[in-house]
């Protein structure tokens, strides 16, 4: 890997995705933080990166690199959490028994995937699905459902939601901009840990002018 | 080295603007770029708008005045600005046998925004047509106007003054 890749061009585009997968817009704009759901299920979700080779995190930090080498695999190792946690935070929604419901189908789902531990290209093409099939169920489904402005039958549908959970679900629904700025951001999250390291090797090639490879 | 080092610092500087971000909530990129300019110490308000506003404030226009007030100061970062916004909606919803309860809470919320940006969260303005000079004695005359109790009552109130 690069030092301009570990060093600029992760952090920004894992920054952006922590940026971008708060964001919320109705009658007004807010940026909210990760729900502690979505920090335990972003920890899941690295160590499942790990499980199944997705990216080597020796290949950030490990002792026979330099401080300076060293500092920017932190900086990637804390941006891809944080990117991990606002990732997740934008496909679950916010409150209720929906917030319960998705946190619990992505804790399986991902739980699947670690044992599976299928290898780098099975993994990725699980976690595009996972957080599509979320986006979908989220950003396409719920907010046709509790859009404001429906007929009468839209309106007896979702009240028969509510009553039949006893008021458990309940959603926001948010404007048009939130599914595109969500859709954005997983896809920079996507792309970010496609580019992340798989094997520890360059820096040792670089530095000592030898071609060791360490697998 | 260098690449690395160039990467570590936009890496903070862009982890702070996010951090300010997620806590300052702007609502409109104005008031985003204005927050971010007035962490730096770079933020001026439009004088030409703020001055347009104080000649309304004074002909007892107050929401002309307010309308100058948010133009000249669009990011809301201006405690001074903030302050007369605040003092618009007190006057305006002063009234010698009621007051109202909804301008009132607007100025609690302008008021509440120049503490918050003022220096310290103390602000004066050394304003001689003003009854009330600071942010702590404008706050305090709102949340009297807001407040139900048996003063309320007493006859005496129709003959005090606005400030």
């Amino acid at each position: 890997m690069t030092p301009v890749r570990e060093a600029i061009v992760l952090p920004a585009l894992f920054l952006t995705v922590t940026l971008l997968g708060g964001l919320r817009a109705s009658d007004t704009v807010s940026l909210l933080p990760p729900s502690l759901t979505a920090l335990v299920l972003a920890m899941l979700l690295m160590a499942t990166l790990v499980r199944s080779r997705t990216f080597e995190p020796l290949a950030l930090m490990n002792g026979s690199r330099s401080i300076a080498e060293n500092s920017s695999g932190l900086v990637v190792l804390l941006s891809l959490f944080a990117a991990s946690a606002q990732a997740v935070n934008a496909v679950l929604p916010e409150r209720g028994l929906l917030h319960a419901g998705f946190a619990v189908l992505f804790f399986c789902q991902l739980m699947t995937m670690s044992a599976a531990a299928s290898g780098r290209m099975p993994t990725l093409r699980g976690l595009v699905v996972l957080f599509g099939s979320l986006f979908v169920l989220r950003h396409i489904v719920f907010e046709a459902l509790y859009a404001p402005g429906g007929g009468l039958l839209h309106r007896v549908l979702t009240a028969m939601l509510s009553g039949a959970s006893l008021g458990g679900i309940a959603y926001d629904p948010n404007a048009p901009v939130t599914g595109y700025v969500a859709f954005l951001t997983l896809a920079l999250y996507m792309i970010g840990v496609l580019l992340l390291p798989i094997r520890p090797t360059e820096t040792l090639v670089r530095r000592t002018g030898v071609a060791v490879r360490s697998s | 080295m260098t690449v690395r080092v160039i990467g570590l610092l936009m890496t903070v500087l862009y982890s702070a603007v996010i951090v300010w971000l997620y806590s300052a909530q702007p609502q409109t990129g104005a008031q985003a770029m204005g927050g971010l300019a007035a962490t730096i110490g770079a933020y001026r308000i439009d004088q030409r708008s703020f001055d347009d506003g104080l000649a309304f404030f004074r002909q007892d226009k107050f929401p002309e005045a307010r309308m100058a007030f948010e133009r000249a100061d669009q990011a809301r970062r201006d405690a001074r600005t903030q302050f007369y916004i605040a003092y618009s909606f007190y006057r305006e919803g002063w009234g010698r046998f009621y007051s109202d309860d909804r301008l009132f809470r607007l100025g609690l919320e302008a008021v509440a925004r120049a503490i918050e940006v003022a220096p310290g969260n103390r602000l004066t303005v050394e304003d001689e047509t003003l009854g009330m000079r600071t942010t702590d004695e404008l706050k305090a005359e709102l949340q009297r106007g807001l407040q139900r109790d048996a003063s309320d009552l007493n006859p005496l109130r129709v003959f005090e003054p606005r400030k």
